[in-house]
């Protein structure tokens, strides 16, 4: 527990309350093919859709357990509820989004005010978005931002076209597990040429115990067209595991542009595992910023096909990981294609016994003539019994390429802590000044106000880390 | 698995045969009777699943025995170099001052000398049946005792219970040996399969360095299970030179491991160019404090040839130092993998580690992989890691051509120049003389050029007379 020099418990401060529940319906823990039928006949959705959930099913099933990276053993996949729905309908307008609900937004720093500055606030309070606004010009523009079961009902053609074609349910078991019981997440078409200037964001959260949280986006980009998506979580800590598992899905098509960043902050017993995947055709750029601070085990790769000549792909990733926690994220560069461009940079900090680190894999197909890739991985340890882990892999099938890979691992230097302290700054705001400066590579690609976040949760993370 | 039953072909380990088969060769029952456990533990292993992350890129199957017969080993030795076979003498070509030279032939000692000064302070350089007779105390601690497991996997458990060729050298406290030892595996029996088990013991204070040859004849089908343990003591320093030069058609899985003393040192370079499929681990555990490691490669492999690399760099004490370079050029369809593990154990501060992998594709078909890996569960330390693959660059061709080079002879001088960078670092001029010449045959040149002085005749003879 980090107790600040008034004594307050910044623990207990951080993100330690839940509201009570209160649901219209709550499925029966455990997975059968009941519940997911069940699921499905609530949502009234297609035939095609209940077909794909039920085929997914079979599929989850036939999958073993992943044995690499963490250690999963511990779900209890029984133990969880698969679907729960908040409330019966969606919140046209703030006033009726109802009262705990805004409490709970509230405590997460989202005021109402700030709905003004952003373009559309999709929160997610449980698995189902309740609250949906976005600014009325993108939607003369033909832009679409919806949570994933409104996308489904009112641009069936198109959702039935993508939906699964980025990430299989055969891609893996917590693809499969998502794809059968998936519920919320959000629906975005960007249009050709549009260009989407202020983030589209939504906040995730999940409130029930031991309740999953199956998220599901699909994002459309349209030739030249850009938008910023920004996805952000925080829970409230409970006393059993948790368990996360989204799939995002992204298609960028011809000289279009899409950043999608996340910053992950789950209460410290939630399992998150994740599959997201973006697809980039001609001269496309496909940008994740991707930071992992909360969770006890964070397994996430997200990648990036290079399918056509000139896509680019471009990966940032800072991992945090303190007391009983394991960052396992990464990123994954398919180049398939001539001229294709990547660039991965991931920076991550271990403290307390925390592990954290980088598994990637870069794979060049023959004849992807002309492709550059970059890898940087930087470790941080800030005390001798945590633990820095990477895992790169590159698979090269084709010689007319440059691809490199750097890593390194070190502590922050006595040189740089003197130095500053010798300038009169006290040795735990030195070392903040150092972490921060660690991060700021990518700090600096966040939208302000997740960069404040960011500093000031790495800030709260490293008290106390000055004995 | 199953294994044939054929006198004729490797098959099931029935104890009572070996141990039938050690007492024919008058060895010591202690020897036997590690034989015959180690035949019990391999039917109970299984080959490596090829889910397993070490297996995933090399399929375990191509290393089945059970198509080879045993090897049929030398019916006696000779006493003279002058006295080898011509071909055998041909792939001997040894350092000057040579102070012990061991000659195996398909598993069975061909030639085993030593300095009498050497023999006289109490040192042992020879092959293991004379080991075994002669020094069976000492080869007893040793043997699949502290460095390698027979129980580690169904490779090791089939060398410990069948081999026979090999290596054996004991250096006694204090004792430096100047001049190089040298050891050959000879492999001409077609369709065989040679099990060669290394020992190389440095006591504390003693050095030596031991250049070890392997070559099989073209047109030679051979399958090779090796495994080397060595042992350096306190204070001690060994250099251990691996050149290998099996034929197109020869197969190879080996496991080496070094355990490193305080303030010990140990370098190794493995120099390798031949075999069809061949899969290495090599290991270097740094097990006290002030011990150094030092791991350099020169692989080049061209036509359809399957190399697969594994290091391992474990830094198991504070104020320990590693250092790889691993260079690999590939030719043809050659494909390469190359995966490097970095680990350092909770408490080992102030380690030193780097690592390095380069990769030279000069074809389109050729293929390598990569895998830079680092486990760091301590805090103080430096450690990096850095992998590239590139393609001769164009830049670089038209530069030496434009002073007059043709196509080809340039490649050749950015290929020597690209291994100089590791070779340079051993000075051993016959050893560094020879791996140019294989490297130059692999070019398709008749000589090697020099580096340096070959570019200036060069430029001298096209008549650019430079200072």
């Amino acid at each position: 527990m980090a107790v600040n020099p008034l004594g307050i418990d910044l623990d207990h401060y951080r993100y330690g309350f839940h509201e009570p529940e209160r649901y219209s319906f709550k499925s029966q823990k455990g997975l059968t093919r009941d519940v997911i039928e069940q699921i499905s006949h609530m949502k009234n959705e297609p035939e095609w859709m209940r077909a794909f959930r039920l085929h997914s099913f079979e599929v989850y099933k036939s999958k073993p357990m992943p044995k690499w990276g963490a250690d999963l053993s511990v779900i209890d996949f029984d133990d969880i509820y698969y679907y729960i729905r908040p409330t019966e309908k969606q919140g046209r307008t703030w006033d009726e989004v109802p009262e705990e609900i805004k409490r709970t937004f509230d405590k997460l720093g989202i005021p109402e005010a700030e709905k003004k500055f952003l373009a559309g606030v999709g929160a997610q309070y449980e698995s189902e978005v309740v609250y949906h606004s976005l600014r009325e010009e993108w939607e003369k523009l033909g832009v679409k931002f919806l949570d994933m079961d409104s996308g489904l009902r009112e641009y069936p053609d198109l959702v039935q076209e993508y939906f699964g074609t980025i990430v299989p349910p055969e891609d893996n078991k917590f693809a499969a597990l998502n794809s059968a019981v998936w519920s919320g997440g959000s629906f975005v078409y960007v249009p050709k040429g549009v260009k989407v200037d202020i983030p589209l964001q939504a906040y995730f959260r999940i409130n029930a115990e031991n309740m999953g949280q199956f998220e599901r986006t699909l994002i459309l980009v349209e030739d030249g067209a850009y938008v910023h998506y920004v996805e952000g979580c925080t829970a409230p800590i409970y006393t059993t595991d948790s368990l996360h598992s989204a799939v995002v899905e992204i298609i960028v098509k011809q000289g279009g542009r899409c950043r999608y960043t996340t910053i992950q902050n789950w209460s410290k017993n939630v399992y998150n595992l994740v599959t997201k995947r973006a697809i980039a055709y001609r001269d496309a750029t496909m940008e994740w910023v991707d930071g992992n601070l909360g969770s006890k085990i964070t397994m996430k790769y997200p990648s990036v096909y290079l399918a056509e000549p000139g896509a680019k792909a471009e990966i940032l990733s800072v991992a945090f990981a303190g007391a009983g926690q394991h960052q396992d994220p990464g990123g994954k560069v398919i180049h398939a294609a001539p001229h294709t461009q990547s660039s991965v940079v991931s920076k991550s900090i271990s403290k307390d016994g925390g592990r954290a680190g980088y598994r990637g894999l870069v794979k060049v197909h023959k004849g992807a003539v002309g492709s550059k890739c970059a890898v940087r991985c930087d470790a941080l340890i800030l005390d001798g019994h945590s633990r820095s882990d990477t895992y790169p892999t590159m698979e090269i099938d084709e010689e007319d390429v440059q691809i490199t890979h750097e890593a390194t691992v070190s502590k922050v230097s006595d040189e740089q802590l003197f130095y500053l302290m010798s300038r009169g700054v006290k040795e735990d705001e030195a070392m903040n000044m150092i972490v921060r400066g660690f991060i700021e590579p990518i700090a600096k690609e966040l939208p302000l106000e997740y960069a404040v976040e960011l500093n000031r949760l790495i800030a709260l993370e490293m008290e106390g880390s000055v004995g | 698995m199953a294994k044939a039953d054929s006198p004729d072909t490797l098959g099931a380990l029935r104890p009572e045969m070996l141990l039938s088969l050690s007492q024919q060769r008058g060895e010591p029952s202690w020897l036997a009777a590690q034989r015959e456990s180690a035949g019990s533990l391999s039917a109970g292993l299984d080959l490596p699943s090829p889910l397993e992350e070490a297996w995933r890129r090399t399929d375990p199957q191509l290393f089945r025995w059970d198509g080879y017969r045993a090897a049929t080993p030398p019916a006696s030795r000779v006493d003279a170099l002058e006295a080898l076979p011509g071909r055998v003498r041909d792939a001997l070509t040894l350092e000057a001052g040579t102070a012990g030279v061991v000659v195996n032939r398909n598993g069975g000692v061909l030639l085993s000398t030593l300095d009498e000064t050497l023999r006289a302070r109490g040192v042992v350089f020879c092959d293991l049946a004379t080991a075994a007779r002669d020094h069976g105390e000492l080869l007893r601690k040793y043997r699949f005792q502290a460095t390698l497991g027979a129980g580690e996997n169904v490779f090791l458990a089939m060398n410990a219970a069948l081999a026979t060729g090999g290596l054996f050298l004991y250096l006694p406290r204090n004792v430096v040996v100047e001049s190089p030892l040298c050891a050959l595996d000879y492999v001409d029996h077609d369709g065989a399969a040679v099990f060669t088990h290394v020992v190389l013991v440095a006591e504390p204070g003693s050095a030596a360095t031991v250049i070890q040859k392997c070559a099989s004849p073209s047109g030679v089908r051979a399958y090779v299970n090796s495994a080397a343990e060595i042992s350096v003591g306190d204070a001690a320093s060994l250099r251990h030179v691996l050149e290998q030069d099996w034929s197109d058609t020869t197969r190879e899985i080996g496991t080496t491991r070094a355990r490193v003393g305080r303030d010990a040192t140990y370098r190794s370079l493995v120099a390798a160019f031949g075999g069809e499929t061949v899969k290495q681990f090599l290991e270097c555990l740094l097990e006290a404090p002030g011990g150094a490691a030092e791991m350099l490669g020169v692989l080049f492999a061209d036509g359809t040839q399957h190399v697969d690399y594994h290091t391992l760099q474990a830094h198991q004490a504070p104020h320990t130092a590693s250092d790889l370079l691993y260079k690999v050029a590939l030719e043809d369809q050659a494909r390469s993998i190359f995966a490097g593990m970095i680990r350092v154990a909770p408490g080992a501060q102030k380690t030193n580690a780097f690592q390095s992998n380069r990769n030279m594709l000069l074809n389109r078909d050729a293929r390598a992989d990569s895998k830079p890996e680092l486990e760091i569960l301590a805090n103080d330390l430096r450690c990096t890691h850095g992998s590239a693959l590139s393609r001769i660059e164009e830049q670089h061709l038209f530069y030496l051509m434009a002073r007059g080079l043709t196509r080809a002879q340039a490649t050749h001088m950015i290929v020597e120049g690209f291994f100089a960078e590791a070779l340079d670092r051993v000075p051993m001029e016959n050893v560094r003389g020879l791996i140019e010449q294989r490297i130059a045959e692999k070019m398709g040149a008749e000589a090697p050029l020099g580096r340096v002085t070959a570019l200036r005749a060069l430029l001298d003879e096209v008549g650019g007379k430079r200072p």
